[in-house]
């Protein structure tokens, strides 16, 4: 969004149909923890596929549920992976109905919108990624990104706090950037039983820890998770020395079109849908609403 | 002189006219007092269109979003999903629109047309749209106790954005072309060039007719100002949500609101159709989220919300122009008066009483 409130954008010429949903199957589900499934799909039309697969970072598709509705997701993927997937939480009678779908069934989706990271402007800089929960789905995808061009950050860091063990997402990804070089993550959960040896406490807990050192200067921190969490990880940031214009969240908010027409998800100045949902700390103080 | 005059009797002639070029026609009907509607022309009711009449709650928005509109229709069969979006595109007129729902007009196709995504179910209907404006002249039947056009500065002689424009001069009336399309019809031998002196009888008639308003003092400018830079107290929107009864009936009657909610309804054993439905922001489940985290619990945030959404430098910015016409419908129909011209009553006087900057 241009904040001097100009509009710079030109209406899209050709007249496509934005309200409408093209098909896409589904080619396998993989439980990842309680409530929250991984979902593979690809476009029947490989055409649509290929377009889609222009997404950035950041963005979000609108899955369609015919019969039930429609609802905005993010998209945990990378462009630069093969697969196109959401993870879904299960919370009201969309995802519900989804969650209910087997490989090879049929549903919808369009997109993507949404502003994305703009990864270009982070060339140069480290990264910190602080993620609470299921904050990691949307983040995800900016962080493989990332880990696939490493000349184009410097140090990149994440922080990744659950509730218990069990509700670690993206394991494989977890136990994969824990080995690898180009990047420090660090893993805490709020409760654990004996088996669990790595470090227990919130996720800010961590930024204290011996041997960590969270950079400040010319770094970006990502920051998704429950409110309460969004809440004290921003205040430490700030201790920390963040400048509010360099820690980067993205907000959700109940929404139809996606597109900027039907009105839900405007807060403040801002469509969340199509001049978010990735907003600085700096923006979202301003539209002074609730996370 | 562009303008023409016709005699009073055949004013109707234009509806004819219309018509005949195979247009659907609608124009507004009178019941028993304050009882009016835009209907669909017939053979039947043509001689009962009434050219002046208070303007209908219902405002003729709904020619181009109807309240409730097909987007889709979806069918099943073996597994295999068929999705195809249904279109309308009616060759229409609207005979006897009033300057604040043109204005109302000009601000939808800004909203639906002039921003990153088109909307094609909104550009389908508009673009063989036919509007014939009819100027208010009439004060006890055109205006209203609530209208306060002139100070939105959108009526009641609209400037442009009509194709035709009709206004009652008292004997006669004139009709000014805004588009070829207005322009055509000028070819019928009824209408006759205007001379300077009737040109100078209409700016006497709209002088005389800003008088009968009865609402001239709301004060967009400071409201606006207000409500940009965020001065207005937390106190002043509780003060106009508590008198909110949450109907949305605001919304639902506003020629320039835009929200609508989607939905899907099953129509046959394997079919459903995706339709979009008017929505209004004060109802509570506007922003309720799955999971039932609502960022705008309280009545007065969503109070809040319409009046910054109409008002904010910023979103006039954007569209070009405010999102209230000055039709003064949210007035007459507020349980609560908080209509639009109570609620800038009320912010401003709220926000000047609290301005420390008095100059003594």
């Amino acid at each position: 969004m241009n904040w001097a409130g100009q509009t710079t954008r030109s209406p899209s010429a050709a007249t496509e149909n934005i309200y409408l949903p093209k098909v896409a199957v589904l080619d396998r589900v993989s439980d990842d923890i309680p409530e929250v499934k991984t979902f593979y799909w690809h476009f029947e039309d490989a055409a649509e596929q290929a377009k889609f697969k222009r997404f950035r970072p950041g963005q979000f598709a609108q899955v369609s549920l015919f019969g039930i509705g429609e609802f905005p997701a993010s998209l945990p993927p990378s462009p630069t992976e093969d697969e196109t997937f959401f993870t879904i939480r299960q919370v009201g009678s969309c995802t519900a109905a989804l969650h209910q779908l087997k490989a090879g069934d049929r549903f919808a989706v369009r997109g993507p919108y949404g502003n994305g990271f703009s990864m270009e402007d982070y060339y140069g800089k480290n990264l910190v990624f602080v993620a609470g929960g299921i904050g990691l789905i949307p983040l995800r995808s900016c962080i493989v990104y990332a880990l696939k061009h490493p000349d184009r950050y410097q140090r990149i860091q994440i922080f990744y706090g659950s509730k218990t063990p069990k509700e670690l997402m993206y394991l494989p990804n977890l136990r994969e950037w824990q080995q690898s070089v180009g990047v420090e993550c660090y893993q805490t959960v709020d409760r654990a039983a004996d088996s669990w040896s790595g470090n227990v406490g919130v996720v800010g807990s961590l930024f204290k820890k011996p041997g960590v050192q969270v950079p400040v200067d010319n770094t970006i921190a990502f920051v998704c998770g429950p409110p309460i969490m969004f809440r004290f990880v921003i205040k430490d940031l700030l201790a920390m020395g963040f400048r509010e214009g360099d820690i980067v969240s993205t907000l959700e908010r109940y929404m139809k079109c996606g597109v900027g027409k039907c009105g839900h998800c405007c807060i403040g100045v801002a469509y969340v849908c199509v001049d978010g949902p990735v907003f600085t700390y700096e923006q979202i103080k301003k539209l002074g609403e609730d996370i | 002189m562009k303008a023409r005059m016709l005699d009073r009797d055949d004013v109707l002639k234009i509806v004819d006219l219309l018509r005949q070029q195979d247009y659907e026609v609608f124009a507004p009907f009178s019941g028993r007092g304050r009882d009016t509607w835009f209907d669909l022309v017939t053979d039947e009711n043509r001689d009962r269109i009434q050219v002046h009449l208070p303007n209908p709650y219902y405002a003729p928005k709904r020619f181009l979003l109807p309240h409730i509109e097909r987007l889709l229709k979806v069918r099943r069969s073996n597994g295999e999903i068929r999705i195809e979006p249904t279109y309308r595109e009616p060759k229409r007129a609207i005979f006897g629109i009033r300057s604040c729902d043109l204005a109302g007009i000009w601000h939808l196709d800004r909203f639906y047309l002039g921003r990153d995504f088109r909307d094609v179910y909104y550009e389908k209907r508009r673009k063989n749209l036919f509007l014939a404006n009819v100027v208010c002249t009439d004060p006890e039947l055109d205006i209203g106790e609530e209208c306060f056009c002139p100070c939105a500065d959108t009526g009641p002689a609209a400037r442009d954005y009509f194709d035709l424009q009709l206004m009652d001069l008292g004997d006669e009336f004139m009709a000014v072309a805004g588009t070829p399309a207005g322009e055509a019809l000028f070819a019928n031998p009824m209408f006759r060039k205007a001379t300077e002196a009737q040109v100078e009888k209409r700016r006497a008639i709209l002088g005389e007719v800003r008088k009968h308003f009865k609402t001239t003092t709301s004060w967009f400018p400071a409201t606006v100002r207000y409500v940009s830079q965020g001065n207005i107290l937390e106190k002043t929107w509780e003060e106009i949500g508590n008198r909110c009864l949450e109907c949305g009936g605001c919304t639902y009657v506003c020629p320039a609101c835009t929200c609508f909610t989607v939905s899907d309804r099953q129509v046959g054993p394997d079919e459903i159709e995706r339709v979009r439905i008017w929505d209004a922001c004060a109802l509570s489940g506007f922003t309720r989220m799955a999971g039932g985290f609502n960022p705008r619990r309280a009545v007065h945030d969503r109070r809040n919300r319409r009046f910054f959404r109409k008002l904010a430098h910023y979103f006039i910015q954007r569209e070009l122009s405010m999102a209230c016409v000055g039709c003064g419908r949210c007035a007459a129909v507020c349980h609560g008066d908080v209509g639009m011209p109570s609620v800038v009553e009320m912010i401003r006087r709220a926000t000047a009483a609290n301005d420390k900057l008095e100059p003594v």
